[in-house]
């Protein structure tokens, strides 16, 4: 019974792993600009990061040791700092993203412009983290992220075409346009496959104290939780086809993503969006804020974990509170956050070999996996993985130039 | 045992159990037509710092001090290694002590 329950909670939480700022984003251009065709893209962005994240939470199941800390001893100190480097750059920009994410869902609501409000979410985002324990962060706003069903819901009403649907789960070029479309397909894959994701889920199950009999747990988890989270997603997808693509809006910035609901529900679909902003793009971030935490002090061998008290672990705090202020300068400046959006999660690719290169060694590593090694099959999913990161790396660049 | 994979960048705990940092170097005394033998290790951020460049190491080594461990106070090395010592009576500590006294001017440190 106790482990169905992990389960279950496992999976909101996972949800709120997979939905932000980013996916949403992503989605509802997707949506809006080629209809169903780029469901192929969250179906595969989805298999990618349930094979990853699994990994992850079965690395630190087995060896209670956390994906940072394996990467840091296995490949070294020059690699660790090269990846961390490059992570910490593209966390404080998808941070900066889910800040920008909360504050135009208030602007949306209030009329008043978003950068009077990065100041006080950055402040909500560490207030949380400052008075707030491992579980309660985590669990407490997954739940609230549970509203994004909505889009689901929304999609059912809509009655979408099942054949198209299904016409979209394969690679199709359209006629037009083809440039913004791969673009949208690499944005879409960057947003679903985070790095951040990988290093805060395993940093979760040490802070959760799970051991080896968590592996089957973590593996319906995994499975169960990003299917979940990649369906919202679709939800959004379908619901921007049927609603925004018809009607010509392209989704060019947050107002135009926020009427997709309203045909459906008027004023109160509008409220449902700016909600799922909103928890999506607050839980993210935060999310965000402590993997980059967890990832400095892993990789500098700091004491860490949200479940001490901030005065037992200073410099693990200190991890966490620069970051915030960071990403809040970032977001006052007044960039456009769907912009920032679309053009972080196309650049989460380039960073994408260097993360997930190590699951090829390290989970088959049997001082740290035991008997939990990968099979051989998942060996080659893992090599598949690897090979289309290095694509997705080379073409990122040249489509944010071209396509973006 | 191999050094380099096995012993470097693990994590060194305290007596207590407490992370005390990355294990980030080892010192060993090279003997003419004998086996070197290993005399310390070393935790802090100028070895960090060597080991990324040299001119690098020199500038950090400037402002910070490598912090040693003699061999012999090494209790046991796994996944992670553990040492006789206690954390907080180790200079290893001391940024963290500094960003903790700001700290507990915070309410609900």
């Amino acid at each position: 019974m106790n482990k169905l329950l992990e389960i279950a909670l496992g999976v909101v939480t996972s949800i709120g792993g997979f939905l932000d700022a980013g996916t949403m984003a992503a989605s509802a251009q997707a949506g809006a600009r080629f209809g169903y065709s780029l469901l192929w893209a969250l179906l595969l962005g989805m298999a990618c990061i349930i094979f990853l994240v699994e990994m992850s939470g079965r690395l630190a199941a087995v060896s209670r040791h956390t994906l940072r800390d394996a990467v840091h001893k296995r490949f070294g100190l020059n690699f660790s700092l090269s990846l961390l480097a490059v992570s910490m750059i593209l966390n404080l920009l998808v941070l900066a993203c889910e800040i920008g994410g909360v504050s135009m869902a208030l602007q949306l609501i209030s009329g008043i412009s978003l950068q009077w409000w990065v100041l006080p979410v950055a402040a909500a985002m560490w207030a949380v983290l400052w008075f707030g324990s491992f579980g309660v962060i985590e669990k407490g706003i997954s739940i609230a992220g549970l509203i994004t069903i909505a889009f689901i819901v929304g999609a059912w009403k809509l009655h979408p075409p099942g054949p198209d649907m299904l016409r979209g789960l394969l690679p199709s070029l359209p006629a037009q346009d083809k440039t913004n479309y791969w673009f949208t397909a690499v944005s879409i894959l960057g947003a679903n496959v985070s790095p951040y994701l990988m290093f805060f889920y395993s940093s979760g199950a040490v802070e959760e104290k799970w051991d080896q009999s968590h592996v089957t747990v973590n593996r319906f988890v995994a499975a169960i939780g990003m299917i979940f989270g990649a369906s919202i997603a679709a939800g959004i997808v379908v619901v921007a086809a049927r609603v925004l693509g018809p009607a010509g809006i392209r989704v060019d910035d947050y107002h135009q993503a926020a009427l997709m609901l309203t045909p459906l529900w008027g004023w109160w679909g509008f409220l449902v969006f700016v909600l799922c902003l909103a928890i999506a793009s607050f839980g993210a971030g935060v999310e965000v804020i402590l993997a980059i935490a967890y990832e400095l002090a892993q990789s500098f061998g700091w004491t860490w974990g949200k479940n001490k008290r901030a005065r037992d672990e200073a410099r693990f705090t200190l991890g966490y509170t620069a970051p915030i202020l960071l990403a809040s300068l970032i977001m006052v400046t007044g960039i456009e956050p769907l912009r920032l959006t679309m053009f972080t999660m196309a650049l989460t690719c380039a960073a994408l070999p260097l993360a997930t290169f190590p699951f090829l060694v390290l989970l088959n590593d049997p001082i740290y996996m035991r008997e939990h090694t990968n099979p051989r099959w998942m060996n080659y999913i893992v090599a598949g993985i690897v090979t289309l990161a290095c694509i997705l790396a080379v073409v990122a660049l040249p489509l944010q130039i071209f396509g973006a | 045992m191999d050094l380099i994979r096995d012993i470097l960048d693990t994590d060194v705990l305290d007596r207590n159990g407490r992370l005390m940092g990355k294990l980030d170097g080892i010192v060993a005394e090279l003997r003419p037509g004998r086996p070197p033998v290993l005399k310390a290790i070393e935790l802090g951020l100028a070895t960090k710092a060597r080991r990324l460049h040299r001119k690098l190491g020199r500038i950090v080594g400037r402002r910070s001090k490598p912090f040693r461990i003699a061999w012999g106070d090494i209790q046991d090395i796994g996944i992670d290694a553990t040492v006789k010592l206690e954390a907080e009576k180790t200079p290893v500590l001391a940024f963290e002590k500094r960003v903790r006294s700001i700290l507990l001017k915070i309410p609900g440190a």
